[in-house]
């Protein structure tokens, strides 16, 4: 048994620490000496670089330590996913591009023929982050304003089509959202591997929808009793569907030496968290269940960053710090590779890492946390075997 | 009037080509290393690097619903290969306008700004129902005219807002940086009166097929006169397959042995130069060269043909 672990490209800039909210890498703030942004040059003349360029660091800098690959986000102020994988194909060796996607942006047919072409652009490194969309003012933006059981609905139907015109040819369906018609892939892109399907989504529809299509059912970090009871239940719910399924946790590292040194680093950036940036994510409007469940914890009112920590190493206040979710993994590399242990007793076969910076804690993670792992989990592993 | 010349990149011309499975297997004798990796990407990647070197402005990547993707192909060749112009070109049924404006910024982002965008001209009825899009026959040149309305209000106003039959934004449109460069150079199709109105209302660049002289002065000026009436202006491009050779004579027999593209202009190096240059004098500006093989072509007509087309051409601005 192995687990898989990703790594994430930052797609909408990045911190040079976490100490400070400032986006100082990329040209998501406007360039000035104390940014990073590939493009301007220290005299904020064009330099020929771009914020690709950063990107192509990052992902080399994942593969190079042992992650198979990244999640590559798709928001409104993001850069794009299909542009980035295909544009790093050639610069990366090993380096597995997960897009995350959201049915709304293509049609299937087109986007199964994309697919095929990116696999064969990467020699099959391709797979997705199915994402249905956190619904409210967000969906209308991207110009989507189906509702949220709708969606689920949506989502159903195109990951049939998707994949139904990849097995073969002369596929046809009748849904209620697509009708298609004696499709399939031209012969030489229908030889490449279908791609792995991550699927992200918390309610009742979004469980459904997985059970039926997901290879991962992916989840942000929750407390951990939370989460294994997430888990157990889909884990559950696809077994009763003949089905197995594989479950993964996306979360943020803080990993230092020393676990001081960790909250050494948290409470620094607690400390500098302005008003802005509270009022900023308090009572953002969503229909996102997941959204919901980690706004529970409540990181906006907290006073002190002692007041965040829900459990050993977990701390619930993240998305001040950076945009994402809140609860986050804080402590000494053996203490970060042990509850990593402990999720996959808790049922987590994959994760997604992420730690800001993005490039300098892609070494970090991937070179004293990784190799720390399963030193724990190992007697539960074999038991499992 | 300065010439712009692209190199066309089809992914379904030459299909054997760099496509080991697709090939005999070499004898025994020869120790073959090749891992099933290797594709045509390497050779889209090659021939985008030829353009490159041989002085081309920029490649052009039709379409093609039985080969590689043209926008997943443009971004490789463009990562690839400095300096030119990549314009994949993609029907308007893709999916949403606001995402496929959304990939634009990345990519203008990521190249310094040299991608463009050719629509592609919209599949007969069989086609779309095997591609699961249900648009009836009247209402194609609708959603492109929204396509391009919402892509192209998304990228330069906000907060944009826009309900069609087609395609539907509330409180949209782009932040910085994302919008930081321009939205991609537009390039449309179509010799109907309402391809040509599209194209007064959205295009940069209309690209025209292979026509008699009069025929396409005709189109052009009426392009030009349905532009100046929208208060734009559009320029006129052709999609021109060419054999060319040092001398008519060699080019005649190779266009014998079946190697010319339909509507080929055949000839010398200055022969065909001298075509161009008169199609030029018609108000073309913008040219989409082909010749297969691919690779081999672009370096003739890289090396041979652009220099003579753009003396000749730019001798003409001189005396003008």
């Amino acid at each position: 048994m192995s687990i898989d672990f990703y790594w994430r490209l930052p797609t909408h800039g990045c911190h040079s620490s976490i100490h400070r909210g400032s986006y100082d890498r990329g040209d998501w703030s406007p360039p000035g000496p104390h940014n990073i942004a590939p493009g301007f040059g220290r005299d904020q003349e064009e330099d020929g670089f771009a914020y690709i360029d950063h990107l192509a660091e990052i992902a080399k800098a994942a593969e190079s330590v042992g992650f198979l690959g990244g999640l590559i986000p798709s928001f409104p102020n993001t850069d794009d996913p299909w542009v980035i994988s295909p544009l790093l194909a050639r610069e990366t060796k090993s380096f597995r591009f997960m897009i995350a996607f959201q049915p709304g942006f293509g049609n299937p047919v087109h986007t199964a023929r994309a697919t095929a072409s990116l696999q064969r652009a990467t020699g099959g490194r391709t797979l997705f982050n199915i994402i249905t969309g956190g619904g409210g003012p967000a969906q209308l933006w991207w110009g989507d304003s189906f509702a949220h059981d709708d969606r689920y609905g949506r989502t159903s139907e195109w990951l049939d089509v998707f994949r139904g015109v990849w097995s073969g040819e002369g596929f046809s369906y009748k849904g209620r959202f697509y009708q298609v018609d004696g499709a399939g892939l031209p012969a030489l892109l229908r030889e490449e591997e279908f791609p792995e399907l991550w699927f992200s989504g918390s309610s009742e529809a979004a469980l459904q929808v997985a059970s039926k299509h997901a290879d991962y059912y992916l989840s942000w970090l929750e407390p951990f009793d939370q989460l294994t009871d997430k888990f157990a239940k889909v884990k559950e719910r696809t077994a009763a569907l003949g089905g197995e399924q594989k479950c993964a946790v996306r979360v943020d590292l803080v990993a230092r030496p020393t676990e001081e040194e960790a909250w050494r680093d948290i409470r620094i950036g607690f400390e500098n968290v302005t008003d802005a940036t509270r009022n900023q994510w308090r009572g953002q409007a969503t229909d996102s269940v997941g959204a919901a469940r980690q706004a529970a914890l409540r990181p906006t009112e907290a006073r002190r960053y002692e007041d965040l920590i829900v459990a050993p190493n977990l701390w619930g206040g993240f998305n001040l710090l950076r945009g994402g979710p809140a609860l986050g993994i804080v402590g000494s590399y053996e203490q970060c590779a042990a509850r990593l242990d402990e999720l996959i007793q808790r049922g987590a076969d994959g994760f997604i890492l992420a730690g800001t910076p993005h490039l300098e804690e892609a070494w970090r993670i991937g070179e004293e946390v990784l190799p720390l792992l399963g030193r724990n989990a190992s007697s539960l592993l074999q038991a499992a075997e | 009037m300065t010439i712009s010349s692209y190199w066309q990149i089809d992914t379904a011309a030459e299909p054997r080509r760099a496509e080991p499975s697709l090939r005999p297997r070499l004898p025994a004798l020869v120790r073959d290393r090749r891992r099933p990796s290797q594709n045509r990407f390497d050779y889209y990647a090659q021939l985008a690097q030829a353009a490159a070197q041989t002085g081309f402005d920029g490649v052009f990547l039709p379409y093609r619903r039985d080969a590689d993707e043209s926008r997943i192909v443009a971004a490789v060749v463009a990562r690839a290969a400095p300096r030119i112009v990549v314009v994949p070109e993609f029907p308007a049924s893709v999916g949403s306008a606001v995402y496929a404006a959304k990939q634009a910024t990345t990519f203008q982002r990521s190249t310094g700004g040299r991608f463009g965008w050719a629509i592609a001209p919209d599949a007969d009825a069989a086609t779309r129902a095997a591609e699961g899009d249900d648009i009836g026959d009247d209402a194609l040149h609708e959603r492109t005219d929204e396509f391009l309305t919402v892509a192209r209000g998304v990228h330069d106003r906000r907060p944009f807002t826009f309900e069609g039959r087609h395609f539907e934004v509330k409180d949209g449109g782009f932040d910085a940086p994302l919008n930081r460069l321009p939205f991609p150079k537009l390039f449309l199709q179509g010799e109907d009166e309402e391809a040509l109105a599209l194209s007064a209302r959205h295009a940069d660049v209309h690209l025209f097929r292979a026509a008699p002289a009069e025929r396409l002065a005709a189109l052009i000026a009426r392009l030009e006169g349905l532009a100046a009436a929208a208060g734009r202006r559009v320029a006129s491009g052709l999609i021109q397959p060419v054999l060319v050779r040092e001398t008519e004579e060699e080019a005649r027999q190779e266009a014998a042995r079946g190697a010319a593209g339909e509507g080929a202009l055949v000839g010398s190096f200055d022969g065909v130069a001298a075509d161009l240059t008169r199609l030029a004098d018609l108000g073309i500006s913008h040219f989409v060269l082909s010749s297969t093989p691919s690779l081999e072509e672009g370096y003739r007509v890289g090396q041979h043909l652009l220099p003579r087309l753009h003396s000749l051409t730019g001798a003409r601005r001189a005396v003008a």
